[in-house]
């Protein structure tokens, strides 16, 4: 993966799509190979379905967490947390806990937490399955714009092919799992900076998106067939 | 319809129309005063508890056992329950022997204690400890290994090392859950106090509520019972606002 790259893998469930990322950063061991990375792990974010946030600690505490295990001074921290709520939306949120947001700030939050330590990468697993349509077209817009503009390159796993489309430069397909490898790759030529729900309209979207398509549905039938 | 905002009015007038029959079935002479006193009888006997001044001596003994066992238990239960947690040798080893003693009713060691540390407060706070120790054992035991591990993950993905882990994710779980376990062993703290002094004692509302026993006196015991359940029920309050501050995010 390039700098700046975004990447999305897509496959059938089983394919392995999110222990690869698990690799990655470490939460699992790679059963074969090795995942070759040149950041530490301070530069790489993680961003799951689940926004896993710490119920206990409010929402600038939580941003603030990411920050001081980093090695940032106390004081700091909290500033800095301020800033990212401040930038993602949610000024004025810092003091409640969890419980007290919506599953969309809450994703917000954990956005925040990812992003105000300043990643090269981040990985992302089904960041917006949880959300419903209206939240999660505007945080997926306000990521693009937010990734974009800091350089960040992206890895996400996701079973949505239009989302895999709007948001990538390169898409892979995995084969269904075990020993899933990838099967195909597309190049999606959608100009930067991107507008997701626009990018839908380039010419170049519908062809890929029924490529993309009938390859994964090859894919699952496959699967049928060997069962 | 009830208007559920009246029903501690309804709960009142209840309990004074109750209270209010039992003392005029008393008066009316259909009760017998050796076994069920008015309740203007037991209201004396509380008050006089107070006049003379003689009760303080006792609830200061079952006060100290019960909070001095309360405390030691918490403490032990907390270390014991994230020893066998984190290391599972420790559990291996403690989990059969707490599961016995969760098992058995543990005043039953009562007398053992009254042996080992005499008639003393020593042997009540022991009492009350093992009750409470055991039970925040198993809270913080299997608090911790229910932990969920989307947290861990997350503190560890930010790059969180092991003591983070315990500070950020482990030490408020186990918080939460002793927490919301505080009423029980309040409850069990006093339990293990009294049933201490009904075994053998020189002071306390137990050694007293066994002295009123032994001398039919059931004005004596009933203010007795009165008393233990306000003082159990005002440290209840307390610790609820506890728990509700500290849980707040809950």
């Amino acid at each position: 993966m390039g700098e700046g790259s975004f990447v999305s893998l897509v496959g059938p469930s089983g394919s392995g799509k999110s222990s690869l990322l698990r690799a990655v950063i470490g939460l699992q061991q790679p059963l074969s190979g090795t995942v070759e990375t040149v950041l530490g792990p301070s530069e790489i974010g993680l961003l799951f379905q689940d926004d896993a946030l710490l119920p206990w600690k409010t929402a600038r505490n939580n941003v603030a967490l990411g920050l001081t295990l980093n090695g940032m001074e106390r004081g700091k921290t909290l500033v800095e947390a301020d800033t990212w709520l401040e930038r993602l939306g949610l000024a004025g949120f810092g003091d409640r806990f969890p419980r007290q947001l919506s599953g969309g700030q809450r994703k917000r939050v954990a956005l925040a937490q990812v992003l105000a330590r300043r990643p090269k990468l981040i990985l992302m697993d089904e960041p917006f399955a949880s959300l419903d349509a209206i939240v999660r077209a505007r945080v997926v817009r306000d990521v693009v714009a937010l990734v974009e503009g800091g350089g960040i390159s992206v890895l996400l796993v996701t079973h949505d092919l239009e989302e895999a489309l709007t948001l990538s430069d390169d898409v892979y397909l995995l084969s269904q799992g075990p020993r899933a490898r990838i099967t195909k790759h597309y190049h999606v030529p959608i100009p930067r900076p991107r507008d997701p729900v626009h990018s839908r309209a380039h010419p170049d979207f519908a062809a890929l998106y029924q490529r993309l398509w009938a390859d994964l549905s090859d894919a699952v039938d496959h699967r049928v067939e060997a069962a | 319809m009830l208007d559920p905002r009246y029903a501690w009015l309804r709960r009142l007038i209840a309990l004074a129309v109750v209270l209010g029959i039992w003392e005029a079935v008393g008066r009316a002479g259909f009760l017998n005063p050796l076994f069920a006193p008015s309740p203007s009888r037991i209201w004396a006997a509380l008050v006089e508890l107070f006049a003379d001044g003689r009760i303080w001596p006792h609830l200061e003994a079952t006060f100290s056992a019960a909070l001095g066992g309360l405390a030691l238990g918490i403490v032990v239960g907390v270390l014991l329950g994230v020893a066998a947690a984190l290391m599972p040798l420790v559990a291996e080893l403690l989990e059969p022997v707490m599961s016995v003693l969760n098992a058995i009713p543990r005043v039953i060691l009562a007398p053992l204690f009254v042996i080992w540390l005499g008639i003393g407060i020593a042997s009540k706070i022991a009492l009350s400890f093992i009750l409470v120790a055991v039970l925040i054992f198993f809270t913080v035991f299997t608090g911790i290994r229910q932990v969920d591990r989307k947290l861990v993950e997350r503190v560890v993905s930010l790059g969180g090392n092991r003591l983070a882990l315990v500070r950020h994710v482990y030490l408020p779980s186990v918080t939460a859950w002793v927490l919301g376990n505080l009423k029980v062993a309040v409850g069990f703290a006093f339990t293990g106090a009294c049933v201490g002094e009904f075994v053998a004692a020189t002071h306390g509302l137990g050694y007293l509520l066994s002295f009123a026993q032994s001398t039919y006196n059931s004005a004596l015991m009933f203010a007795l019972i009165l008393l233990i359940l306000v003082v159990v029920m005002l440290i209840f309050v307390i610790a609820g606002r506890l728990e509700r501050h500290l849980l707040r995010w809950n």
